[in-house]
């Protein structure tokens, strides 16, 4: 816990630093959420891709929008960077209407993204800062400064065909952050990256985090939302089925986890009377109790039927067995 | 605004920039007079003389026709006598010579057909001309060829042989050779245009102006509608598009890449007429010197005012087409396909030339150079044939300009649209539904 305090003062710090820079009247209101959607709906002729969507975003953390593919999380981002626009609701961005000057405030890194192939990197990457309003000679400076940061230095006057595709994907990052902006959404970003640049990026994500930086980050891959996010919004079938802070769905998932390694004994475990929901990993199970079912009981029953026990440990939910459950209820 | 010229800087520097448009704008020119001049020197290509042997029955014809033969322009006709034809030098676009060989007529034409025939067939002759007695107030005589398709001999023989017969039987008819000449002098006719005030001279320079103002915007939209169309789909190709449509509108970026595209063209097409105006200064003293009339046509400055005016909108015009094409495609084959049509509503438009200056006051041709695809063109016509009234060519620009904005608009909706819902080609109605889509 006291980790956490500390956590929380360099982000208020970083925040009134930053904030210094905006206007007064937007850093009041921006100072608790920075994106805000309220009762969003949006249809693609009869399909409707987001159902009344109410979500708070707040300053200074890592929100994690998951669900699976489908769901509606790359149209909810598409009308907070303002692609689409809602058909009803409305959607506001640190306290403002969302127009072409809140745009510019973000970074976007959709799940579609390239590079120019004829285009040498420096020049792609002043391209992108110039959209965003960007200009000038501190484009340079910012340039050298993200390039060392993701060890690419030495491509800067290389065309990016002739990167490979990690490195591609490591400019298209920067373009995303080059303009220095206050909200940051990623989506999927990690997609097709390899261990050592997802820890790479990870540290970026957590830094900016640190600076200030309010970030959306969308994916299906719930390990890695696991270790970022500070809050999340599960998204099924264009309708939030859950939100709030990850540690407090958590919790309020309590501790009717059991994580079990044993041999034999499949049969309990199906049990729907003391067994509400099992996932099988590669060598234990994760079995979500059933309401009112209690652990010993289980643990005897398990023993009963002649498992040979090598785990049996009351867990929290991970995000995945809690992202499985709420998706197949809403289903 | 300033997204805006980061979109059109960005489109012009990488272009400009490409060794495609370096190597393109130094041999085009190569090319086009390459274009010129193979003709000329295919047609320049030396052929033996054609020998022709003309049996004269009437005893007059053959110093006539061989003086007819070789008064003909750039043309030399020798005679058997001179052997070394070969060796003459001949002007420019000279297609060929004849060898005129009299035979004596005083054999019965039976047997003079006979000996004629054998010479034909031993290929010592290419052909024979019987000229009967009674020709000059007949006017009929063969021509026995082995060749009968050389069209163009045949033609420059019996055109030549007409004013000889005529030359002739005014000789006959006591016509003195001072009248003869006049008789033959050729009428000018010359259109004389009604200005307010001044009567100038028009001697199809405007016309010869117009269409090439046409051609070059012709070849300007043929050579850049593609490139237009490959800039639209190269964000859906490399999936920019999506960054891009959170940091700037679709409408700005769609302009940004016509501007920009657009300055390319100018760039080139000025490269290449500052070298052609330098070749014309340098050239124009050289050909004065030898004897070549080239004047500039007497056209006020105005109206090089309309040729610069209509010559962008009928690019803009053309190339927002091809940007609304590519809007509707995922890749450039596709778009190279559906732009077929674009080249021939182009081509219909240049047809349009006839009708307009035949009657340029007509219903018609107010109608075509008020259409925005037809205007440019015909427009122009109407302007160096009977200027229209001026509020009659703001409309037209109006109108144009006005068209060239809401197709783009359209087009910017398209692609979007298209663009959140990738891999798919538009048909027709959904790209209409698109447009008017959120």
């Amino acid at each position: 816990m006291p980790q956490r305090s500390i956590k929380g003062t360099e982000t208020l710090v970083a925040f009134v630093l930053f904030s210094g820079i905006n206007d007064k009247r937007t850093c009041m209101v921006a100072s608790e959420i920075t994106v805000k959607l309220d009762r969003v709906t949006k249809s693609f002729g009869e399909f409707t891709a987001v159902k009344e969507l109410s979500l708070d975003v707040r300053a200074g953390r890592v929100f994690g929008l998951l669900g699976p593919n489908g769901a509606g999380k790359t149209t909810t981002i598409r009308m907070i960077v303002n692609i689409t626009a809602p058909d009803s609701g409305s959607i506001s961005l640190f306290g403002h209407k969302i127009d072409q000057k809140t745009q510019d405030r973000i970074g976007y890194l959709p799940e579609e993204r390239g590079l120019y192939r004829r285009m040498r990197v420096v020049d792609q990457l002043r391209f992108f800062a110039e959209l965003k309003n960007f200009r000038g000679r501190k484009v340079e400076a910012k340039i050298d400064e993200w390039l060392a940061r993701v060890k690419l230095p030495e491509w800067k006057n290389k065309r990016s065909m002739e990167l490979s595709k990690g490195m591609q994907q490591k400019i298209q990052f920067i373009t995303s952050v080059i303009h220095d902006p206050d909200l940051l959404i990623l989506d999927e970003p990690f997609s097709g990256l390899d261990p050592i640049n997802v820890e790479l990026l990870k540290d970026i994500v957590l830094d900016l985090k640190r600076a200030g930086k309010t970030i959306i980050f969308s994916t299906h891959q719930m390990e890695v939302a696991e270790k970022l996010c500070d809050d999340i919004c599960l998204l099924n079938r264009s309708q939030k089925v859950l939100d709030g802070s990850l540690r407090e769905i958590k919790r309020s998932f309590g501790r009717n986890s059991v994580a079990v390694r044993c041999e034999g004994g499949d049969g309990v475990l199906d049990d729907p009377a003391l067994v509400s929901k099992v996932v099988r990993h590669a060598d234990e199970a994760h079995a979500l109790l059933a309401a009112g079912a209690d652990a010993q009981v289980l643990l005897k029953r398990l023993i009963g039927s002649g498992a040979v026990i090598g785990k049996f440990e009351m867990v929290e939910p991970s995000l995945n067995d809690i992202f499985i459950t709420k998706v197949t209820e809403s289903t | 605004m300033m997204k805006l010229w980061t979109v059109v800087k960005r489109e012009y520097m990488q272009r400009v920039r490409a060794k495609m448009f370096i190597v393109s704008t130094i041999l085009l020119p190569l090319v086009m007079s390459l274009f010129a001049l193979v003709p000329a020197i295919i047609l320049n290509i030396e052929t033996p003389p054609l020998r022709v042997a003309v049996v004269d029955q009437t005893g007059k014809m053959f110093a006539q026709l061989k003086q007819e033969l070789s008064s003909e322009p750039d043309q030399a006709t020798t005679t058997t006598g001179q052997n070394d034809n070969t060796s003459q030098r001949r002007g420019f676009g000279s297609r060929g010579k004849f060898v005129l060989d009299e035979v004596s007529a005083n054999q019965p034409t039976e047997q003079i057909r006979a000996t004629l025939d054998q010479r034909l067939n031993a290929k010592e002759l290419d052909g024979y001309i019987i000229l009967p007695p009674d020709f000059l107030s007949s006017g009929k005589a063969d021509f026995f060829t082995r060749n009968a398709g050389d069209l163009v001999s045949y033609g420059r023989l019996s055109s030549a042989l007409n004013r000889a017969v005529r030359q002739q039987r005014l000789i006959e008819a006591n016509v003195d050779t001072k009248t003869r000449q006049d008789l033959f002098k050729p009428a000018e006719l010359q259109a004389v245009r009604i200005g307010a005030g001044t009567q100038e001279r028009d001697s199809g320079e405007r016309f010869a102006l117009v269409f090439g103002v046409g051609l070059v915007m012709y070849i300007a939209i043929l050579m850049y509608g593609q490139i237009i169309l490959g800039a639209v789909i190269e964000e859906k190709e490399t999936r920019i598009a999506e960054i891009l449509f959170s940091s700037v509108k679709p409408f700005t970026l769609m302009m940004g890449k016509l501007v920009g595209v657009s300055l390319v063209a100018l760039t080139q097409f000025a490269i290449w007429g500052l070298a052609f105006s330098v070749f014309v200064l340098y050239g124009a003293s050289a050909l004065a010197a030898s004897g070549v009339k080239g004047n500039i046509p007497s056209v006020p400055i105005s109206h090089y005012i309309y040729f610069g005016l209509f010559f962008l909108l009928g690019y803009f015009i053309y190339g927002t087409i091809y940007a609304l094409v590519g809007s509707m495609v995922t890749t450039a084959q596709e778009g190279g396909q559906l732009a077929v049509p674009i080249i021939l509503i182009l081509v219909v438009s240049f047809y349009l030339f006839y009708p307009v200056s035949r009657s340029p006051d007509s219903n018609f041709s107010f109608w075509v150079s008020m259409i925005p695809f037809t205007a440019p063109v015909s427009m122009l016509v109407r302007i160096v044939t009977q200027t229209p009234p001026l509020w009659q060519i703001a409309l037209s620009l109006l109108i144009g300009f006005g068209s060239v904005l809401a197709i783009m608009w359209v087009t910017a909706r398209i692609y979007r649209v298209g663009m959140l819902m990738y891999g798919k080609r538009a048909s027709v109605t959904e790209a209409l539904r698109w447009a008017r889509q959120t």
